[in-house]
């Protein structure tokens, strides 16, 4: 299973995207990292080019908000990107707010799984088990 | 520098003109189209040829313009990036670059392609293309073909593709660039181009040397110019010829470069010539709207064009110097954005040292970056009138053979 990741927009926080890698291959996935500083656009072009199932996107400092809005509207530009799971995790406000308003909000920009402060051993587990459902139906 | 102090020839092709160089003397000469290179070079410096001996006898041409391309690949942030930098590190001019999910929509170019390259995917990654993609290339008018994408897909892309040259992909398993096979490819193709014309094929009979094409002479020249000239860095050269113009600049100008192995690059302009290519010149100005403006501050008017004089030569050199700074800037962008405000030098060699003087050149200067970057910046103008730049490259190449 291939997994496209890095950090959004023009965020430097790496620690956690190195962290993510290392554990995706622990997992077994081969991982497609883009690092630090990613634009949206190249996430979506890494998937094409990869072929990749999962889009696994960090924000640390809260700006993933920004680019949220854009998400459908982009990824509506691409023809063969219809079952690629989205998943984001991370800090995904400026400052603090609701998870439950927060992870709703970001349901509705196209991810499916939103992981706001939720520790990255746990977010996997969930991505596996959405996979797992997936495969069954 | 010179690994052997004997004596060398060096002659240089031109669409338009033949430069001949010894250790003394340089010489120039317009070419006679109704003869055959050699015969031509023979029958004008004929005294100078018969003096040296095939091995100390180096050529390079630009008599044919360089190759043109067409780009197909699935991403504009990796296979497309890379394949057009690669491609333009190679000194070939892009016709067009098609996002493949897209294909359908992009009108097919008339002109005959050079190559096609078709790109897309890590190795990992298999099946990107399909029917969409030959019933494209099935309209399309090309010469070569070569595909540099997933190496999965290489067996379905030769079954289907007559006569496909197959590369190792240009996109790694980490999504970075693998710039040297295609490189290598692209850079070969322009050398047997020179060397396939039947004219320069001739040449091997005056010389025991590869014959290799000036643009990547005068390239090689670049790390060494402060040897010949004052040159403050960055700067841009120009070589502008009779049927192209070449740019060659330092890699600092430009903030999206991601090939690494050179530290300068270069652009062709392949209609962009003063004599051969002078027609689309001419229609590249006309699509100008500062071009009006120009010809007036020049104190001529369109009909300017028609004339065949050498002040229409001037205004049409000042013309191309003109349009191609537009084409590099944030103006006209076209593949390229150079940082045109961060440049000291502006430095021009080929044909039009011959005809322009420096402050012909620098009043085109200061026009386009007053008009165009609405600024007064003001870059030293050099001329290289002694094609001291290509003597640099060509002796410098003979030393590493
Ligand atoms: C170190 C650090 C920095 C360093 C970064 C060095 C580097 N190159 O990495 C420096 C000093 C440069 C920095 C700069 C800034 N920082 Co800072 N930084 C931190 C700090 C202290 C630690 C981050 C860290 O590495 N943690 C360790 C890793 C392992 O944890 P983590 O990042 O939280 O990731 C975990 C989870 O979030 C999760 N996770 C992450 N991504 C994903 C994705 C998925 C899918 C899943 C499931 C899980 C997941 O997995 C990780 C492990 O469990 C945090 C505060 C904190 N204590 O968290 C602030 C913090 C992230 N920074 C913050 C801010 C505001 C900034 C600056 C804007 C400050 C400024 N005003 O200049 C700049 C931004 C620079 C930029 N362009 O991005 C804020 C963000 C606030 C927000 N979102 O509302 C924080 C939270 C501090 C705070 N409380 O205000 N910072």
């Amino acid at each position: 299973m291939k997994v496209v990741t890095g950090v959004v927009g023009n965020d430097i926080h790496v620690v956690a995207n190195r962290l993510i890698d290392l554990s995706l291959q622990a997992r077994g996935y081969e991982v497609f990292n883009l690092g630090v500083n990613t634009h949206l656009e190249e996430f979506f072009d890494a998937a094409v080019e990869t072929g990749a199932e999962v889009l696994m996107i960090s924000s640390l400092n809260g700006e993933a908000e920004g680019w949220g809005r854009e998400v459908k509207l982009l990824k509506a530009k691409y023809k063969n990107l219809d079952d690629l799971i989205m998943m984001i995790g991370g800090n995904l406000v400026v400052g603090s707010g609701n998870t439950e308003d927060i992870v709703a909000r970001y349901k509705k920009y196209g991810f499916d799984l939103v992981c706001h402060q939720v520790d990255l051993n746990t977010g996997l587990d969930l991505l596996q088990d959405l996979l797992e459902e997936r495969c069954k139906s | 520098m010179v690994s052997d102090s004997k004596e060398k020839l060096l002659i240089d092709v031109g669409s338009t003109y033949f430069k001949v160089s010894t250790a003394a003397t340089i010489e120039q000469h317009l070419r006679d189209f109704n003869k055959d290179i050699l015969d031509d070079l023979r029958s004008k410096c004929g005294e100078i040829i018969s003096r040296f001996e095939k091995d100390d006898v180096h050529i390079c041409s630009s008599a044919n313009g360089g190759l043109s391309t067409l780009i197909i690949g699935v991403t504009n942030s990796f296979s497309l990036k890379y394949a057009t930098n690669i491609a333009f590190n190679s000194g070939i001019n892009i016709i067009d670059t098609i996002l493949y999910q897209d294909i359908e929509v992009y009108s097919l170019p008339s002109d005959l392609i050079d190559v096609v390259i078709i790109v897309g995917g890590v190795d990992t990654h298999a099946e990107l293309f399909s029917e969409g993609l030959y019933n494209y290339l099935a309209q399309l008018n090309y010469s070569n073909l070569v595909f540099a994408g997933s190496a999965q897909d290489a067996a379905q892309i030769e079954e289907n593709l007559e006569n496909v040259v197959v590369l190792p992909n240009i996109v790694d398993d980490r999504l970075h660039i693998v710039e040297e096979h295609l490189k290598d490819y692209l850079t070969n193709l322009y050398q047997q181009d020179i060397e396939g014309k039947e004219d320069i094929k001739h040449l091997y009979d005056i010389t025991a040397n590869q014959i290799f094409s000036t643009p990547y002479i005068v390239n090689r020249a670049l790390p060494m110019i402060a040897a010949r000239f004052s040159v403050a860095n960055p700067f841009i050269l120009l070589d502008i010829g009779g049927a192209t113009t070449d740019i060659h600049y330092s890699k600092d100008l430009v903030d999206d470069n991601i090939v690494t192995e050179n530290e300068y690059d270069r652009l062709v302009f392949k209609r962009l010539g003063v004599y051969k290519s002078k027609q689309s010149l001419i229609l590249a100005a006309q699509d100008n709207e500062f071009v009006y403006e120009l010809l007036m501050h020049l104190k001529v008017t369109e009909n300017i064009f028609e004339e065949q004089s050498e002040k229409a030569t001037k205004i049409l050199m000042q013309l191309a110097i003109f349009l191609v700074l537009c084409k590099i800037s944030h103006y006209k962008k076209t593949y390229i954005n150079l940082k045109l405000l961060a440049i000291n030098s502006i430095v021009l060699t080929g044909g039009i040292t011959k005809v322009l003087t420096v402050e012909e050149i620098e009043m085109i200067i200061a026009f386009f970056y007053k008009k165009i970057l609405t600024s007064d910046h003001n870059p030293v103008t050099i001329l290289d009138s002694n094609y001291d730049i290509w003597t640099l490259g060509a002796m410098g190449n003979q030393s590493c053979q």
